[in-house]
């Protein structure tokens, strides 16, 4: 199998269901999206799971422990279950398109940067030979949908999420795409492929750990960013529970409040798989010679247990200090380090 | 220290402090999880706990002096007393009031009541709640007269 995105009009073809000849690359894009969403949604359900099981025992207790047996690890679809039931609940004094508008920019940026992101040499959607610029393009819109969603529930709390939601992203946005302008500068492309198929021939060839170690410091600012670029905790802000009740999604309920959690888990699955394709040699494995998938979704998974380690150890900043962490430390750090790697690069060329 | 040696050393000791931090949680994340998975599994009540009280019928001696050293009078006792036979027709501990004080078993001469190690006698009653620690009795005419019933 190659290219989902290619594979599957031949695919069609082969068939003969009798289509018109020109709806066959509609429905195969068709089928393409579900797939990416079908395969958003499960692994969003399996993280929550892992978080909530995770938190738990970070802090002594068991997580969920009944629902599917032993080990709860059915919590999410009950969660599910749950938020469907729930009533959907729009402000009166809400502005409704923009609020109807709010969840689905959210989802869908993440949904379209899943698109161009490479599981294996052979498992991909469309191998874009801008992916990581895509990636981060798209990527964006999600901030969109916060902020979206913070003006138009027409509450206080909701639009001070949403103004911290946006002063965090700026501030984020800029030292991670510097961080990723390494491993681009290094491989000389954008495409996500070509960047991992560099960093072939064992654990000394990933970027991490290529001298002079200016891709290490790299992979450390474009992981905290990332943090940051999520609103995950430390970086939560426009969310925070004890200040702004919860920030910009306070007045969304039901499948509206899960499409926003969603967008979150599946954004954390994103920045990890994009750390470990960008810096940790994707799907090579340790020795040389080795690859596939499973090495791929093993570092993801470090990465993501990473994440879910930082949430449950570090307590909220405050958003002047997200700010100077953004502008005043990651971002010099990431000029000195394209600077350095720029250097290195030109000098190995020769 | 001049301001560009602050920097950096703002900028160590932010990342070193969240390794510190991070390297707590992981032991916490191995250690035993101290949860009790309750009305799955009964947890063990330590050997002096102060449970719901277990009266030993055979040993009272009808005496009162529980019902006297307790102080919110939850305790009401039945007795019909003939020559030497005594007969405990009732003895009621009314939970809604009783505060698992212990004061009413440390005087009590014949020891015959004492805390026990059980808790769990939620009602959705009030007359639920109050526990009935005698023997059901049949009684004859004449000793229902000279039957006491008192919470002193
Ligand atoms: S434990 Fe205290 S309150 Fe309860 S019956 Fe005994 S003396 Fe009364
Ligand atoms: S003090 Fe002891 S013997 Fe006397 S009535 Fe109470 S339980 Fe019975």
């Amino acid at each position: 199998m190659n290219e989902l995105a290619r594979f599957l009009p031949t695919f069609l073809e082969g068939f003969n269901l009798s289509l018109p000849q020109n709806l066959v690359p509609v429905v195969a894009m068709f089928l393409c999206g579900s797939i990416v969403a079908a395969a958003m949604g499960l692994s969003a359900a399996v993280l929550v799971w892992a978080e909530r099981k995770l938190a738990g025992h970070f802090q002594c207790r068991l997580g969920p422990v009944y629902v599917g047996g032993k080990f709860g690890w059915l919590q999410s679809i009950a969660d599910g279950i749950k938020l469907f039931l729930k009533e959907d609940i729009i402000p009166t004094d809400a502005d409704r398109p923009l609020f109807r508008l709010a969840p689905y920019l959210a989802v869908i940026g993440v949904l379209a940067a899943f698109v161009a992101f490479p599981i294996s040499e052979h498992l991909l959607v469309a191998d874009l030979n801008i992916g990581i610029f895509f990636i981060l393009a798209v990527l964006t819109v999600e901030v969109f949908g916060v902020i979206l969603a913070g003006w138009a529930s027409n509450n206080k709390w909701s639009l001070l999420g949403a103004m911290r939601a946006a002063a965090q992203m700026v501030s984020s946005e800029i030292p991670m795409g510097l961080a990723i302008l390494l491993p681009v500068m290094t491989a000389e492309s954008l495409s996500l492929k070509t960047i991992v198929a560099d960093q072939s021939g064992g654990i000394l060839k990933w970027y991490v750990f290529q001298p002079p170690f200016f891709m290490a410091v790299a992979f450390l600012i474009f992981f905290v960013a990332g943090l940051a670029s999520l609103k995950r905790s430390p970086f939560d802000l426009p969310e925070a529970e004890s200040e702004l009740t919860a920030g910009f999604h306070t007045e969304y309920s039901g499948m509206r409040f899960s499409f926003f959690f969603m967008a979150e888990y599946a954004g954390m699955l994103l920045v990890s798989g994009l750390a470990a394709l960008l810096y940790l040699g994707g799907w090579h494995g340790i020795l040389p010679g080795q690859s596939g998938v499973e090495w791929f979704l093993l570092k993801t998974s470090f990465l993501l247990f990473v994440m879910i380690w930082i949430r449950w150890t570090l307590p909220r900043l405050r958003i002047d200090q997200v700010v100077y962490v953004g502008w005043k430390v990651m971002t010099p750090f990431a000029l000195v380090c394209v600077l350095g790697q720029a250097a290195a690069v030109h000098f190995r060329g020769g | 220290m001049s301001p560009v040696k602050t920097y950096f050393s703002d900028v160590f000791m932010g990342l070193w402090t969240a390794m510190v931090g991070m390297s707590i949680t992981l032991k916490y994340l191995f250690s035993k999880p101290v949860t009790e998975m309750y009305p799955d599994v009964k947890p063990k009540t330590p050997t002096r706990y102060r449970g719901l009280h277990v009266f030993e019928e055979e040993k009272c001696i009808g005496c009162y002096v529980c019902a006297k050293a307790c102080p919110v009078d939850c305790i009401e006792i039945g007795v019909v007393r003939k020559g030497k036979e005594i007969k405990i027709t009732k003895f009621d501990i009314d939970y809604q009031k009783c505060m698992f004080c212990d004061l009413c078993c440390e005087p009590c001469p014949a020891h015959c009541i004492h805390m026990g190690p059980e808790f769990e006698r939620a009602s959705f009653t009030r007359s639920g709640t109050i526990l009935q620690f005698a023997t059901p009795k049949e009684l004859s005419e004449d000793e229902k007269k000279i039957e006491k019933v008192a919470r002193k």
